[in-house]
């Protein structure tokens, strides 16, 4: 039985400000807080690279604390609310550097961020109306009685709301500010923008489907098999952009809004072992893109390059930040025994007992074919780093490899990826169990 | 109980007050000054007065017919938009001061200001539509000097589209409320309107007429497609828009609309009718045509009277819903909304009167050079996109609510406007906060290097309506439920 919700204020007799800690916030929370912590000793040295810290730092705390009530809220008013928040305090992290790219990057952060709130806002309004309980119960709140006749509607409501936050987790349509958004922002910024805040939207669309609308509602509908269709979509065409992609940050962001699809396709699959494989990628991929972002992050502040072409022959330099890089990259591929591979396991073994055709076998090749691409946008890195060729001739000073404290925190973030990758399987039954109390 | 001797009173002492500014002439702005803001205080203590200790029944102060008198009453709808008007109109003349202290011929300004404080409440205290009619018309008069008060050319075109959209306006009303008197109905306002009595007046007599008020009163409201004179307005002095063009003449034009629909029309006539789905649709695309224009627009005050037109028919949206519900949420709306744009326009007067700036383009840094002006414009920008817990949020969330439980095509696509409308409200709102708080680097801030933020006659205004929407945002369903008493009865 849930204990009763902490309500901060009652703002009509039906709708209110409430929180309450259960395991899956409290999942998010310890993700999200550890996340930012690693970060954050990375930012302490990175700052001495740019300028107004005061601002950075303020914005990057209270980016966090809007996280947290994110995490802990008991209702979708309350989600909304810090959700919407969690938006307006990151934009000044996006817009940090000052110049027009970051400018006009933060204006298409901020518009599609809005857009898609309003319709997660769509949903509430909805919710609200038809439901038993604004808070968030496990199966769904949903009025049989209130919603007779009316479920097509609700359905197309469910559609929208789930779009509109999938925005926030790089779903296409609403992906296109993510490519332009990540890059621009300061190092620090980009992980935990891609790594974490991805993750609030996808954090809300479970509380939307399963203890808003229920799986039972939404399994075997056109809702379904759409929102599956355009997660395999976004995995393929990420995927893809990735691969042409030649800025490596924008690379990397290309991959996040791939892989934030795959985490999106195993909650789309509404069973329990594809949710179990999701939320073990949301532990894997905020772990992994984390570390390629602060390792861009490293070969930013060392050697200011930014294009894929220009780091051969990087490895002689800055061998441990590449080396980590390369444990990064066998992760996000799926190799075992590195984080990654046990949660795309499970995905796709979710996917084929689902029984849903034809997905039930394509979701597990698009995720082979991702695979190889990700192989694809990530290997050449390492590989012409450490091996450059015997006609190439080093252009640069050697400035060396980046200072301790950031080598320190991207090694720390291999370590866990090495680490979390052999010991999966405990983590994953946590996730199973933890599945097991949603889908009733 | 206060007799009802005193609501005449009421509605006449700031006139009067307002006609002696030019005959004693003041000739120190100080002197002056006193004058006014005792004048206003002592109006708006008396209406607060009235409004508390209601009297019973209609005074009538003149009859022209037998049938048909000058008439006041104070009653729940009349105090919902007597509320809004007495506690605006005291922080509105402070600014007004500092405001127009750089103007000329200010005892003329005064006067006609003034002026319109006791006509709006002759608007609110009606108690029949030929009282309503009366006090629209010698609103447009009495606020016509105002708008044209610079006398440039663009002053002048301003004042002439003005007047022929209220003279056409009212044209309209008059026959529409012929129309309606030849045919059996009442003039006299009764909750419920029709359904009141017994009145069988044949479905086209009804529509007709009620279309002509609609669209006559609703002039004032700034409905599609009688809309364009409110941004041309925004060549008047910002206390002008401001408390006029934000409060006083767009929400007399919503008050009359709501008085029209539930208290000499009813809801139950007019429910399901063509003309409440022409209403609505009128409505729904204004929502939507305020907001595009609003983001398209680059001058910030026509920027706000852009979104005024869209916020108008959020209001009259919820008042053609004809459920309880909507007129609530619409009621709710119109308090609210006058709140947050008269901050709004506020901050725009502030800005041009120390910088001289009048695009938002300009405005890059102002977050630094006017912090207490731009965080004000913040509060009440977030409070307008409808950030929870603050009061723009508040009102959107009942009439959501209320359009989802009337259900039906127009609801849906009056809900559907409201979110797309909210999506450019922040666009259009946001962009402004991000230009004044987070330039580009290497930017030069334009406009007077003097600026900085005005005195405290704007100041505390300011103060007061940042503090307001985070206290109505909390406070907000007492307050619908207070509405919701007020209009008890109006459903029959």
């Amino acid at each position: 039985m849930q204990e009763a919700p902490f309500v901060l204020l009652m703002l009509t007799d039906s709708l209110t400000l409430a929180f309450r800690a259960d395991v899956l916030g409290l999942a998010f929370l310890t993700l999200a807080l550890l996340m930012w912590t690693a970060v954050g000793i990375y930012a302490l040295r990175y700052k001495d690279h740019q300028e107004n810290n005061g601002r950075f730092f303020a914005f990057y705390l209270l980016t966090l604390v809007m996280l947290v009530g994110l995490s802990l809220a008991a209702n979708y008013v309350t989600m909304y609310l810090f959700f919407e928040m969690m938006t307006l305090c990151s934009v000044p992290l996006v817009l940090h550097n000052g110049s027009a790219e970051a400018s006009s990057a933060a204006k298409k952060y901020l518009f599609y961020s809005i857009f898609g709130a309003t319709l997660g806002l769509l949903g509430l309004f909805f919710i609200h109306a038809y439901s038993i309980s604004s808070d968030f119960l496990p199966g769904g709140v949903l009025d049989a009685a209130k919603i007779a006749g009316n479920e097509e509607m609700l359905r197309t409501i469910a559609f929208l709301a789930v779009m509109g936050f999938g925005a926030k987790a790089g779903l296409f349509p609403l992906h296109a500010w993510l490519p332009a958004a990540h890059p621009v922002a300061p190092s620090p910024a980009s992980a935990v923008l891609s790594g974490v805040i991805t993750k609030a939207g996808v954090f809300c669309i479970i509380r939307v489907i399963y203890f808003q609308f229920g799986a039972a509602f939404l399994r075997d509908t056109w809702v379904q098999r759409s929102w599956i269709a355009v997660a395999l979509l976004t995995i393929l065409m990420g995927s893809l952009m990735a691969f042409r992609e030649k800025r490596l940050k924008t690379r990397l962001a290309y991959s996040t809004v791939s892989q934030v699809s795959y985490i999106l396709l195993g909650l789309f699959f509404l069973n329990e072992a594809a949710f179990a494989g999701a939320l073990l990628h949301v532990l894997y991929h905020s772990i992994l893109k984390d570390g390629l972002f602060l390792s861009a992050g490293n070969i930013l502040y060392q050697t200011h390059l930014e294009n894929v072409e220009e780091l051969k022959g990087l490895g002689r330099q800055m061998p441990r930040t590449l080396g980590c890089f390369a444990i990064f990259s066998l992760g996000l591929t799926g190799i075992p025994p590195f984080a990654g591979f046990l949660s795309k396991w499970e995905l796709a073994a979710g996917a084929l007992s689902s029984g849903l055709l034809p997905y039930a076998w394509l979701a597990p090749a698009v995720l082979l074919i991702s695979a190889m691409l990700t192989a694809g946008y990530l290997f050449p890195i390492v590989i012409h780093g450490f091996f450059p060729g015997r006609a190439y001739r080093s252009e640069g000073p050697d400035t060396g490899e980046a200072p301790v404290a950031m080598v320190g925190v991207v090694g720390a973030l291999a370590a866990a990826t090495v680490v979390l990758g052999l010991f999966g399987a405990p983590i994953l039954k946590f996730f199973l169990d933890l599945a097991g109390t949603i889908f009733l | 109980m206060m007799s009802g001797y005193w609501i005449p009173i009421a509605i006449f002492l700031p006139i009067l007050g307002g006609v002696l500014i030019p005959l004693i002439g003041f000739s120190r702005a100080k002197t002056r000054e006193i004058y006014v803001l005792s004048v206003v205080l002592a109006t708006s203590l008396l209406t607060a007065g009235l409004m508390i200790a209601p009297p019973e029944g209609a005074v009538s102060v003149v009859s022209i017919t037998r049938t048909i008198d000058i008439a006041f009453y104070v009653d729940g709808l009349g105090t919902v938009f007597g509320v809004l008007v007495t506690f605006l109109w005291p922080l509105a003349t402070l600014y007004a001061f500092e405001y127009m202290a750089h103007e000329h011929r200010r005892n003329t300004f005064f006067a006609y200001y003034t002026m319109t404080y006791g006509l709006t409440l002759g608007i609110a205290f009606s108690a029949n539509l030929i009282t309503m009619y009366l006090f629209c018309e010698l609103l447009t008069l009495v606020t016509l000097p105002l708008i044209t008060h610079t006398r440039t050319k663009a002053a002048y075109v301003a004042g002439v589209k003005y007047l022929i959209y209220f003279v056409a306006g009212a044209t309209a009303a008059f026959v529409g409320i012929i129309l309606f008197f030849v045919n059996g109905g009442g003039l006299d306002f009764v909750p419920g309107g029709l359904s009141a009595g017994t009145v069988d007046m044949a479905p086209g007599i009804l529509g007709a007429s009620f279309l002509l008020m609609f669209f006559g009163f609703g002039a004032k409201a700034a409905i599609f497609p009688v809309q364009d004179w409110l941004p041309s307005a925004g060549v008047a002095p910002t206390p002008v828009t401001a408390l006029l063009h934000a409060v006083a003449v767009v929400k007399s034009g919503v008050f009359a609309i709501a008085r029209l629909t539930y208290y000499s029309f009813g809801a139950a006539p007019l429910e399901g009718t063509l003309v409440q789905k022409i209403a609505l649709s009128f409505a729904i695309f204004t929502i939507l045509y305020g907001a595009i224009m609003a983001w398209k627009e680059v001058h910030f005050k026509r920027r706000l009277a852009y979104s005024t037109i869209s916020n108008l028919s959020y209001m009259i949206f919820g008042i053609l819903l004809l459920t309880p519900a909507g007129l609530v949420a619409g009621l709710l709306h119109m308090l609210f909304h006058g709140i947050m744009k008269i901050a709004l326009f506020f901050v725009a007067g502030a800005v041009a009167c120390q910088s001289g700036l009048h695009y938002v383009t300009d405005l890059r840094g102002y977050g630094r050079r006017m912090p207490r002006t731009f965080a004000a414009f913040t509060m009440a920008s977030l409070s307008l996109m409808g950030v929870a817990p603050l009061c723009g949020f508040m009102s959107k969330w009942y009439l959501a609510q209320a359009a989802v439980a009337r259900g039906g095509v127009y609801a849906y696509l009056g809900l559907g406007a409201l979110l797309v409308a909210a999506v450019f409200t922040a666009i259009y709102l946001l962009t402004i906060v991000l230009r004044a708080y987070f330039p580009q680097k290497g930017y030069e801030a334009a406009g007077r290097p003097e600026a900085k933020d005005p005195g405290l006659y704007m100041q505390i205004p300011l103060g007061i309506f940042a503090l307001a929407v985070v206290l109505l945002g909390l406070f907000a369903w007492p307050v619908a439920e207070w509405i919701r008493s007020a209009v008890a009865g109006t459903f029959i």
